[in-house]
């Protein structure tokens, strides 16, 4: 990595906050079977029975799950989407 | 009285189910209102023609009614950031959720046999039509506040009790319909 003094990375904070991921969550709801949030996270992100399964717990016991993440206008397709679905989905920038 | 059969998977392509008279028009006349109530806000879209037949429309703000809300739900916490989404992206949700509405009701009134075939495009309009409807009707018999406990003891006089039986059978059809197309996928 380049080393950059500090004068010039005060002024390039804003852009490497920005550049932070954005994520996609999952939120818990009562109507939806745990299946078919299983099945969707299977057909629309391409994870493994075993994996969307693993989200789909996570999201009924936690409450929610980050299901992707990325660039925020991919992001947005992804929470189009779930929405499409009918999955209670949300995206946010990545605040970890 | 015809006995129906929730989903089974019937070869390569095939997702069969069967279904009693009464069943068929309770989902039709279901499918009717889900198609009625994503169509509401039509009449007040924004007036520009170019701007609509791109997908944009005037509503920015999040729908009143609760189904619609949970139909429509917003895509940011923040109110600001949703509501521009909302405003880019609402109509398209629209037509693709009356599009899965509209698609299982031809798929019934036009089988005349009790069967119900479907491939594994239709089958995804389906599974989208059918938990649209759960998710309205769970709205109205508010899931969220009742334990399924609750529900079952609903009095015989109580609308809400029919409504919860459909929900229930829905339920049990789409699981129907996803294990069968699970099978697809392995393990």
């Amino acid at each position: 990595m380049t080393k950059i003094d500090e004068e010039v990375e005060d002024l390039t904070t804003p852009h490497f906050f920005l550049d932070r991921p954005w994520i996609t969550i999952v939120w818990d709801d009562p109507v939806n079977l745990m299946s078919y949030v299983t099945y969707v996270l299977m057909t629309l992100f391409g994870y493994s029975k075993e994996r969307a399964h693993e989200l789909m717990l996570q999201i009924h016991n936690e409450g929610k799950a980050v299901v992707s993440s990325g660039r925020r206008e991919e992001m947005e397709r992804d929470v189009q989407r779930l929405h499409e679905k009918g999955l209670w989905a949300t995206l946010q920038r990545d605040d970890q | 009285m015809t006995t129906s059969t929730a989903f089974n998977r019937h070869g390569e392509n095939s997702f069969v189910a069967t279904f009693a008279q009464t069943e068929r028009e309770v989902l039709v006349n279901l499918t009717e209102q889900l198609i009625e109530i994503l169509a509401e806000r039509v009449d007040d879209a924004f007036r520009d023609p170019l701007a609509a037949m791109v997908g944009i429309t005037g509503h920015d703000s999040p729908p009143d009614d609760e189904v619609l809300l949970r139909l429509l739900p917003n895509a940011y916490a923040d109110p600001i950031e949703s509501a521009e989404f909302r405003r880019y992206t609402e109509s398209g949700l629209r037509e693709k959720k009356r599009a899965h509405a509209m698609a299982v009701r031809s798929h019934l009134l036009n089988e005349t046999s009790e069967e119900i075939s479907l491939d594994h495009d239709s089958a995804q309009a389906w599974l989208g039509a059918i938990n649209d409807i759960r998710l309205a009707l769970g709205v109205r018999l508010k899931v969220e506040e009742n334990s399924h406990e609750q529900l079952e003891l609903l009095a015989p006089d109580d609308p809400m009790r029919g409504v919860y039986a459909v929900y229930t059978w829905l339920g049990w059809l789409q699981e129907s319909l996803i294990l069968s197309l699970m099978d697809d996928i392995g393990d």
